[in-house]
């Protein structure tokens, strides 16, 4: 869902920067130090993570992890989503630079919307921990969609059809995501429960 | 150091290896003259092709549009070239929009298009005895040879539309292997780059947390 150079207008674009400026702000705030390896781990996911390719016929769709770091991290998903998304545009022409305030606040709200809902779910017992993991993960990807779709809306699609094809597409990254944040929770409820401690 | 980190690194990095090439995150546009066409071929990466996207072609400088249409299932969208005083002699600027906000340019500049123009079988005046030089016999043209070779009679724009289109032939493999080139996924070096870049900025943040 990365937004090439030249498809927005500079209103929305602006928007978006100042949006994820300010995001980017709260997140740093809350990221303390005892996480930042953390944090810096599951950035490197989300920067690799875009990379996997699910394959779906004739589309073309990627993996975003966005909803496993919101779950984790919470608001510091904006500063980490915004290093890696910059250093996907500089390094491999994804997205843009202009691009880049919309490209993260598409990615990273959701990601916060995780964690004010599913968050709860994980200090719980293991069936809570594993719905909430999934639901987390997989409406993730739904709401960077909706998101996305919502930008479009000023195109040529519009905001109906852009997100009827961008869910389309999305759902098996959608389970997939799911079923990775579940298992990634799980794992993390065992060997790091402190990280998903209630905070 | 924190265990469960090298067992999820890991885990991505075998996911990597063993899914394809990346995804649509960008697309990309390589257009070329193919004789008496422009070839614009689209794709997200070497095997996944734009199908029915929209193709727009625009006058380089004065951004006025001449021309428009949708990509094939392979990706390709064929077009004559537009002829000079269509375009002011200008350049072109072909435009993809494979949807979902994924959109590229390609700016092709108007020397390529003055040599497509001469190649095209009635660019050169459309009479072979204008091009003739006059040491030729000044027969009426009905006299002279529809095909070059029959009776021994070729004329300079002929050997100048057998030599194009020879070339265009050489040249088209060589002009797809550029394509290939030109929309190459990201490589393992910037990859490894990235994850380098946010591990250092991590440290250096974890350095003057530290300071304070």
């Amino acid at each position: 869902m990365h937004l090439s150079e030249g498809v927005l207008s500079p209103p929305i674009l602006a928007a978006g920067a100042a949006l994820a400026a300010a995001c980017t702000a709260a997140g740093l705030r809350r990221l303390d130090g005892e996480r930042l390896m953390s944090a810096a781990m599951l950035s490197a996911a989300f920067f690799v993570g875009s990379l996997i390719h699910v394959p779906i016929g004739p589309g073309n769709v990627h993996l975003i992890l966005n909803g496993l770091l919101g779950m984790i991290l919470g608001w510091a998903a904006f500063p980490c989503m915004l290093t890696a998304l910059m250093l996907q545009a500089v390094l491999f022409q994804y997205g843009g630079i202009t691009v880049l305030g919309v490209n993260t606040v598409t990615m990273a709200f959701p990601a916060v919307m995780a964690w004010y809902l599913f968050r709860p779910l994980l200090g719980k017992g293991p069936a809570a921990r594993a719905l909430g993991a999934f639901l987390g993960g997989a409406l993730a990807v739904a709401g960077a969609g909706l998101i996305t779709a919502l930008c479009l809306a000023g195109t040529d699609e519009g905001f109906l059809r852009s997100a009827q094809l961008l869910l389309l597409a999305h759902i098996p990254v959608m389970i997939v995501e799911g079923l990775i944040s579940m298992l990634t929770v799980s794992f993390l409820a065992r060997v790091r429960p402190e990280l998903l401690a209630p905070r | 150091m924190q265990r469960f980190l090298s067992p999820l690194c890991l885990a991505f990095v075998c996911l990597l290896l063993t899914a394809g090439r990346a995804g649509a995150h960008r697309v990309n546009i390589f257009a070329y003259v193919d004789g008496p066409d422009i070839v614009a071929e689209c794709g997200f990466n070497r095997s996944s092709r734009v199908r029915q996207g929209l193709v727009e072609v625009f006058d380089a400088v004065t951004g006025a549009k001449i021309a428009e249409g949708r990509t094939g299932d392979s990706g390709i969208f064929r077009f004559p070239v537009p002829a000079a005083d269509i375009r002011n002699g200008h350049g072109l600027r072909i435009h993809i929009n494979a949807g979902e906000g994924h959109e590229n340019d390609w700016i092709m500049d108007a020397s390529e298009l003055n040599d497509a123009i001469r190649a095209l079988p009635g660019g050169e005046g459309g009479s072979a005895t204008a091009c003739a030089p006059p040491a030729l016999p000044a027969d009426p043209p009905a006299s002279l040879p529809a095909v070059p070779g029959q009776g021994g009679w070729a004329t300079p724009a002929d050997v100048e539309r057998i030599v194009d289109a020879a070339l265009s032939a050489r040249l088209a493999p060589i002009q797809r292997l550029l394509a290939r080139q030109s929309e190459g996924g990201p490589k393992l070096a910037d990859i490894i780059g990235g994850i380098g870049w946010i591990f250092g900025l991590a440290g250096v943040a974890a350095y003057f947390r530290r300071r304070r």
